[in-house]
């Protein structure tokens, strides 16, 4: 490559390179302002076919010159709204344009958006991938000014995307127009790693004081053309000559092939049975005849038979069985003091044991994917997933083949709440491996039961906690014990069942993501008690190790991974222990806080649910009768820099065991309020979810397999159980950061819930879901 | 082979006539509103109105809706516009109240489950021009074969949004 008179400056750790003519493999190089990427841009060497390289600005930011926008993540956006809001917002204001001048924004596809990773963490503590890089790209534009207005940096400003100097100004689109400047954006990290990469260095940015588009209840513009049947998804997406397919899935999570069922080729004529290894599929050319062939395939399909998961009714005795030892014990960096004595100079004690079950991520559309594998080697899937570039990776190791082969175009599609952040969904892996079979364009869709029964779960587990009281209700020592097995199996289960190369599944010797150990996720609040003992202990998934197929119960984060498993058991026995202290439960967690932001907190939820401070229970709780009785409860979290607390008021009829959540009310403070619109809205979704994940969602399975297989076997919140649900934000730009706000309102109600029916009843519940039969057993205990 | 009345237009089709609806639509008219979330009409994804009543296309065969009229989401504009009486020019440019609503409330997350949705809240609101709360729980909830589900829990969104569309209704009748 040759360069002429190439000066190099260091821009806060990004190399800025001014370039008269540039050949790069024979063709102009345009750095800078470009409105098309051609693959001849690519000249860093390092860089995969079928990637765009995240070095250069414009595969980030690319203005054009008629001053219009277009920002590229390799986030991919479910319904957070993030990437169509706050990105935004966050680009519009480093860059110092209005929010309306970004026009386009590219998620998710590897060819053509740069950094990877999943759909979590989308605000990055505060600073996202992408705000850095366009807070490196405005300081490019600012050197680039410098020079065309002939004024030095210092004196450049600009405002609405314009630059003005020495009198002179310019549009952003006219100061790029034609110009070959190069800015090195650095980068680290594994593009198809769970995490993706990461944009580093330190470039100047914007003050919080000068936000002018931050805090803005900007729309979400990909839900006008969702309303309005404009949007492509991916169920739209269609190839020609493809093929429609259904799975056969085997009998049970440990069932191997026997022999497949032979095709009824007289009512069939036109479908084809595929087989690679445990791995059966049927083709059509229609989908109405892929879903009948399926069936009457599945019929005739014959599978060994396999006992080795221990029923949902041995969950927790099978778990408290469990090998806990060969996985290193994780402990919170909070851990202090000796807990044995302070428990046992305690006035006070709670002993108490907590459980949570399996539950589903339960898409309300079951995955899906179209897979084309062409005869040139590269293999195009089309899909809804949360974390392309990993499935990338995940392909081609199955596939024993470079991931410049591979491309992965997204499209919106159901929300998963987490279960593709490791790479696949399901269906993906399936698509391809059929394609590759036939030659043709193939589209995988699952089933509804497929969905319940083939993907991952969210993990049981149980947490033992103990908590010691001095003689004036505080507490003095805190100790608890997380019992959860791993949570992160991103095998593709296609190519599990085929036989096909994979990354490892969950092992107590390996490290994250495929480790087996089970991390302390729940950021302690309550730092005015002296004791502290947190452990996390992990295990392999159940059935894993006894399932011919190794799959078992594979489990994959849900909202809030992990979180949920922790602070469920800690808010409700902090509950417990403040009832134990006679003390109020909102002042009792004031009272062991000593951050400002944690108390805030609690004391905007008692402000806006109109809590009267009392101890629990009630004066005289009722336990029996067909009167519903009335309590509320209370829990608080941290969670990626945002301060999170919620206040459950509950009805519950003794004698059927029915909860109703009346009221609930949350207060949320992430800091900066990016969209409050929309942080609202996500908000109020949460909180819903939450309220089902407490009443309702339990995923049943006997020895064999998932027997949860359609709505009605796995229950979800109707409208008509929602509470009046009143959402408090609290903006505090004095934080200079903004939290994420996805999660943590969906793991917040079940510990507030059970503490309501303990204010109302008397009555401890201990176990999830609270489900009427097991709630009115509990009562007449 | 059926012939169906598709948003207001005669469509032929060549999917055999025990075939759902809901890949009729989708696969051999190319409409991508109603979507496939159960195949077993426990969820509402795939709603559609068939002679102005909610029906889940993934269980209705295609010969149920041979002589009726279908609406699809994408036909709630210009259902809206022959109801009003709009010209074609204003019919073009205008949504339905519903749409509309569903987008000054932000309604969707995901936006899987909101085809059924909108389809739902057109039935209601063609019934019953101002429904209180109870009456569009009521309707979301036990008024069809199962509930309407939405996993992202935007109920209260679409409370808002119904509860908004009827005003949009209110002004624009």
């Amino acid at each position: 490559m040759a360069i002429q008179n190439e000066k190099s400056v260091n821009v806060f750790g990004a190399t800025l390179t001014r370039r008269q003519m540039v050949k790069a493999g024979g063709a102009l190089f345009v750095g800078f302002g470009l409105v098309e990427l051609s693959k001849d841009n690519r000249v860093e060497a390092a860089v995969a076919k079928n990637s765009l390289n995240p070095a250069l600005p414009s595969s980030w930011v690319e203005i054009h010159p008629d001053n219009t926008i277009l920002i590229r993540t390799g986030k991919s956006d479910f319904g957070q709204g993030t990437t169509f809001t706050a990105y935004r917002q966050i680009v519009a204001e480093e860059l110092n344009v209005p929010f309306e001048a970004i026009t386009t924004v590219l998620m998710g596809d590897t060819d053509r958006t740069p950094d990877g990773s999943g759909a979590f963490d989308f605000l990055g503590r505060g600073t996202p991938n992408i705000r850095k890089a366009a807070a490196y790209t405005y300081q490019a534009l600012l050197e680039l000014a410098s020079k065309r207005l002939g004024v030095p940096k210092d004196q450049i400003s600009a405002k609405d995307g314009v630059v003005s100097g020495g009198g002179k100004s310019m549009t952003y689109g006219d100061l790029v127009k034609g110009q070959q400047l190069k800015l090195t954006i650095p980068v680290e990290g594994d593009l198809t790693s769970i995490m993706g990469l990461t944009v580093t260095g330190n470039p100047p940015m914007k003050p919080v004081s000068q936000y002018t588009v931050i805090g803005k209840p900007h729309k979400n513009s990909v839900i006008a053309s969702k309303v309005a049947a404009r949007e492509k998804w991916a169920t739209d997406v269609r190839l020609p000559g493809m093929l429609h397919a259904r799975m056969v899935h085997p009998k049970t999570l440990g069932s191997k092939l026997v022999s497949a069922g032979e095709l009824d080729k007289t009512r069939f004529p036109n479908a084809q049975v595929i087989v690679q290894g445990n791995l059966v599929g049927v083709v059509a050319p229609t989908e109405w005849e892929a879903i009948r062939a399926a069936q009457q395939v599945a019929r005739a399909t014959k599978w060994s038979d396999w006992k080795g998961l221990p029923g949902d009714a041995n969950l927790f005795t099978h778990l408290k069985q469990a090998d806990w030892k060969s996985t290193p014990v994780a402990k919170s960096d909070k851990t202090r003091g000796n807990v044995a004595p302070a428990l046992s100079a305690a006035n006070k004690k709670l002993k108490a044991t907590y459980e949570m079950p399996f539950m589903k991520h339960a898409p309300i559309g079951p995955t899906m994917a179209l897979a084309d594998v062409r005869a040139d080697g590269t293999v195009h899937v089309y899909t809804h997933n949360q974390n392309p570039q990993a499935l990338r990776g995940e392909l081609a190791k199955m596939l024993g083949t470079p991931i410049d082969n591979i491309v992965v175009r997204i499209f919106p599609g159901p929300g998963h709440y987490g279960r593709s952040n490791g790479g696949n969904a399901g269906a993906e892996d399936e698509a391809v491996l059929l394609s590759k079979a036939v030659g043709k364009p193939v589209r995988v869709q699952w089933m509804r039961d497929e969905d319940f029964q083939w993907s991952t779960q969210s993990p049981a587990a149980l947490s033992e906690v103990e908590i010691g009281l001095d003689a004036k209700g505080k507490m003095t020592a805190y100790q608890i014990d997380h019992y959860m097995p791993a949570m992160q199996d991103d095998r593709p289960v296609g190519a599990v069942l085929a036989g096909l190369p994979t990354m490892p599944p969950p092992s107590e010797k390996l490290p994250f993501p495929a480790s087996t150990a089970n991390d302390i996720q729940d950021p302690w609040v309550y730092d005015g008690v002296a004791v502290l003992a947190e452990h996390g202990h992990g295990t392999a998934q159940i059935g894993q190790k006894e399932s011919p197929l190794t799959i078992g119960l594979r489990d994959h984060s849900m909202r809030t991974p992990g979180q949920f498993q922790q602070n469920y058991p800690r808010e409700l026995a902090i509950s417990e222990a403040a009832a134990l202290a006679g003390a109020d439960a909102i002042q009792f967690r004031i009272d062991h806080a000593t951050e400002d932001r944690v108390i805030d907190v609690l004391k905007k939820v008692r402000d806006e649910s109109g809590w009267e401070t009392r101890p629990s229970p009630v004066a005289n709780p009722v336990s029996t009768g067909d009167q519903p009785v009335r309590g509320r409860g209370v829990s608080v979290m941290f969670r990626s820099g945002t301060y999170w607390a919620c206040v459950c008021e509950i009805a519950v009829t003794p004698s059927t065991g029915a909860i109703k959540v009346e009221k609930y009310t949350i207060a949320v403070d992430p800091g900066i309020v990016v969209n409050p619109l929309q942080l609202k809205r996500q908000v109020e979704g949460g909180a819903i979810m939450g309220i089902s994940h407490a009443l309702l969602e339990e995923a049943k399975f006997d020895e064999s397999a998932i027997t949860a297989r359609d709505w009605r076997t796995y229950p979800i919140l109707k409208m008509s159980d929602i509470p009046d649900v009143k959402v408090v934000l609290m903006n505090k730009p004095e934080v200079g950061a903004y939290g994420g706000g996805s999660e943590a309102a969906n793991a917040l109600a079940a510990p507030a819930i059970a503490a309501a029916l303990h204010d109302a009843t008397g009555k401890q519940a201990r176990r999830l879901p609270l489900k009427p039969e097991y709630v009115k057993a509990l009562l007449k205990a | 082979m059926a012939t169906i009345v598709v948003n207001g237009a005669r469509r032929d089709v060549q999917s055999p006539a025990d075939t759902p609806l809901l890949y009729a639509l989708r696969n051999d008219l190319d409409l991508s509103g109603p979507q496939f979330g159960c195949g077993l009409a426990q969820c509402g994804a795939c709603s559609v109105l068939l002679d102005g009543k909610e029906i889940r296309s993934c269980v209705t065969p295609l010969s149920a809706a041979s002589g009726k009229e279908v609406t699809t989401l994408e036909g709630l504009p210009a259902r809206w516009a022959q109801q009003k009486g709009l010209s074609k020019a204003d019919a073009e440019k205008t949504l339905h109240p519903v749409q509309q609503a569903w987008i000054e409330e932000q309604t969707p997350l995901c936006g899987f489950c909101q085809n059924g949705m909108m389809i739902k809240a057109t039935e209601l609101l063609e019934r019953t021009a101002d429904p209180s709360v109870d009456e569009i729980k009521e309707a979301f909830t036990t008024s069809g074969p199962s509930p309407h589900l939405c996993r992202c829990g935007s109920y209260k969104a679409i409370i808002d949004a119904v509860r908004h569309a009827s005003t949009l209704m209110a002004k624009r009748s």
